[in-house]
């Protein structure tokens, strides 16, 4: 697998949450607004890039029969220093993430990158790795979290997070008559996780199938010219 | 034994740099943190008395209870209990302020998460003026409907003038 392959992997083909269903329990709690979705996925990104390069520098020095405590160590860490810098920098989004932050130490994204990408990779393919399944998840949350907000409330704003007076852009899609406030409940969150989970799925399927016909067709051209030089 | 030493000591090693580096980002934010958390207290604290200055306001340490979250004097004007009480759900989180004789002088929801529109009348202006004069100590009116919200806020204000005629008298 080549670096962008590799790189691109968590947008579609792998992608995290949709794709892999890692990850789900914040996901579907915290996509609300954009903007937790946008916190929490810059606070992942920073966690899974920093915890594969650390765990890729040590992956030569860690005894296999104790990676996995070391691995949890070094992700607990770097969660912790994330949610101290976020609670003294952006305290409005500290309280709208809420105990979502700490949860990421158990975020199956970054321990399953840490044991199957970044524990047999170097430094560089593995923070390459961190960025890109980060902006997948991230990506993908974003994606979801709007179209929550904008069902549920008609309106899709971006609040400064380290001053949520400051308003960077606000502007209602729906007239306030025809939201659909199920989408800011538990079940709305499933219902617009299973339309992307499932549109994601028929995409792939969609890609699959043409390139197995692509392959077959290429496998009867062969046969004929085979026969044709019989 | 040498590999059971080999990975104690290895495991060891990485919860103390880990630790160390808690150690030092913890350093660096905490002061941020608490500073962060007064403001917001002293924003809540303009509410009730508009015209006080930051400086006014001086927090005391509260003694032996779980709903009375923070205590300020506030210099010449009275004494400002921040309260979080339970609910129908998550219950509510509010400020009152008394004088010296634990007379109400002012009541302010911060939040409530009971139910909207039975639970969150704690919240409402008649339930505030129907509190506001009377005594901490003396038997406050509940609102009907809406009792298991409004007891607690009730309760809590009356430990509230209990707490001030006891110990800050």
């Amino acid at each position: 697998m080549n670096r962008k392959e590799n790189f691109t992997a968590g947008f579609i083909r792998e992608n995290p949450v949709f794709g892999l269903y890692l990850g789900l329990c914040s996901t579907l709690a915290i996509t609300t607004t954009l903007n937790n979705a946008i916190g929490m996925g810059v606070a992942v990104i920073l966690v899974l890039v920093m915890s594969n390069v650390i765990i890729s520098c040590l992956r030569k020095v860690t005894p296999s029969e104790i990676r996995i405590p070391v691995y949890i160590v070094v992700i607990a860490t770097l969660v912790k220093i994330i949610q101290m810098l976020i609670k003294a920098y952006a305290p409005a989004l500290d309280s709208a993430l809420g105990v979502f932050i700490p949860l990421i130490v158990v975020n199956c994204i970054i321990l399953g990158r840490a044991e199957a990408f970044a524990s047999k990779n170097g430094i560089f393919d593995s923070a390459l790795d961190g960025l890109g399944m980060g902006l997948g998840y991230t990506v993908s949350i974003i994606v979801m979290s709007a179209l929550r907000q904008i069902l549920a409330t008609g309106i899709l704003s971006f609040e400064n997070p380290f001053d949520m007076e400051q308003v960077i852009f606000s502007f209602r899609l729906i007239p306030e008559d025809y939201i659909i406030s199920m989408f800011s409940q538990p079940f709305g969150a499933f219902i617009t996780f299973a339309f992307l989970a499932g549109g994601l799925a028929a995409y792939k399927n969609h890609q699959n199938a043409k390139e197995a016909k692509r392959e077959a067709e290429a496998k009867q051209q062969a046969a004929q010219l085979a026969k044709e030089a019989k | 034994m040498k590999k059971v030493l080999h990975l104690t000591l290895f495991l060891a090693l990485v919860a103390a740099i880990a630790g160390g580096a808690l150690a030092f980002a913890n350093s660096l934010t905490a002061p941020i943190v608490a500073a962060n958390a007064l403001a917001a207290e002293k924003e809540n604290l303009a509410l009730i008395f508009p015209d006080a200055s930051d400086d006014d306001f001086k927090e005391i340490a509260v003694k032996d209870s779980e709903t009375i979250e923070k205590i300020f004097q506030v210099a010449g004007k009275g004494t400002v209990f921040k309260l979080q009480v339970s609910g129908y759900k998550e219950g509510t989180s509010f400020m009152v302020a008394l004088d010296d004789q634990a007379k109400i002088i002012d009541y302010v929801v911060i939040s409530n998460g009971d139910t909207q529109g039975i639970g969150t009348k704690v919240a409402d202006a008649s339930f505030h003026d129907a509190l506001v004069g009377k005594n901490a100590e003396d038997e406050l009116d509940i609102i009907a409907g809406a009792t298991v919200s409004s007891k607690p806020v009730v309760d809590g204000i009356h430990e509230a003038g209990k707490y001030l005629l006891e110990n800050l008298k």
